[in-house]
């Protein structure tokens, strides 16, 4: 079964009564996203499942990330730049605490376009996420080399 | 259409199921972490707060995951609401947390 297949999206919803407010909207999407709107109808509910698996996988990332920040913070020497220890710790933290709040976000969004039969939500956060994770990672390789040969 | 059960031939509830274990897994391991600084030797009272908030926050993760697993046991199973919100918003503070484990 797909989602083209399931009829919704040739029905005309009034979409005049979606919030799309960007923070009032947002939040009390998180925390009832079937009453907001009320206009759809409940997916089915193995999309939800689907959907709220998603979200648990992302949720593991971030605390991965959390934990990585926390194990760097405890474990790492204190490195030969200053702070270059707790700078690493914060932004891994900080980096964590981003991807569990956009989690709850595009589950949200995406529940929504569930029930309101509309495409799923597009997200540039995936390939942010690779790039800024690839670039830090890059920096402390060349920081290991510049000390190796300096 | 909300009453009507479909066949969970997928397994999507039970998957659902282990897919929270698994993260409270993840989330104990986090737990620990952040509790591990109050136990080393003279340490700052200040940790030993962080690691009784680290505590609470993984009951909290944990409860909400118990409570989620009976959810996902109704047929068709329940939306699951607030406690998405609530497990994510937890987690971003442990994330905080975390930040007062390594200014402290």
């Amino acid at each position: 079964m797909s989602y083209a297949t399931s009829g919704r999206s040739a029905r005309a919803f009034s979409t005049s009564t979606v919030d799309n407010r960007p923070v009032m909207g947002g939040l009390r999407q998180w925390f009832a996203p079937e009453k907001t709107p009320r206009a759809g109808e409940p997916p089915d509910y193995r999309f939800s499942l689907a959907n709220e698996r998603t979200f648990l996988a992302w949720i593991r990332t971030g605390l991965a990330l959390i934990a990585g920040g926390l194990a760097c913070a405890q474990f790492l020497p204190p490195l030969p730049i200053v702070h270059l220890r707790e700078v690493i710790a914060v932004a891994l933290l900080v980096l964590g605490g981003l991807v569990a709040l956009r989690a709850v976000d595009h589950w949200a969004r995406t529940e929504r376009a569930m029930r309101m039969g509309a495409d799923l939500p597009a997200s540039r956060f995936p390939a942010i996420l690779a790039i800024v994770v690839a670039l830090g990672a890059l920096l402390l390789v060349v920081a290991v080399v510049l000390r190796a040969v300096v | 259409m909300t009453n009507q059960w479909t066949p969970d031939h997928g397994a999507s509830a039970e998957r659902t199921r282990l897919a929270w274990r698994r993260t409270g897994l993840s989330a104990t391991v986090v737990g620990l972490l952040a509790a591990r600084p109050a136990f080393a030797p003279h340490a700052a009272a200040g940790f030993a707060l962080v690691a009784a908030a680290a505590m609470a926050g993984w009951a909290g993760l944990i409860a909400l995951a118990y409570r989620r697993s009976r959810g996902l046991r109704a047929r068709p199973p329940r939306p699951g609401e607030r406690t998405v919100a609530a497990y994510a918003l937890i987690t971003v503070g442990f994330a905080i947390l975390g930040g007062l484990v390594v200014l402290l």
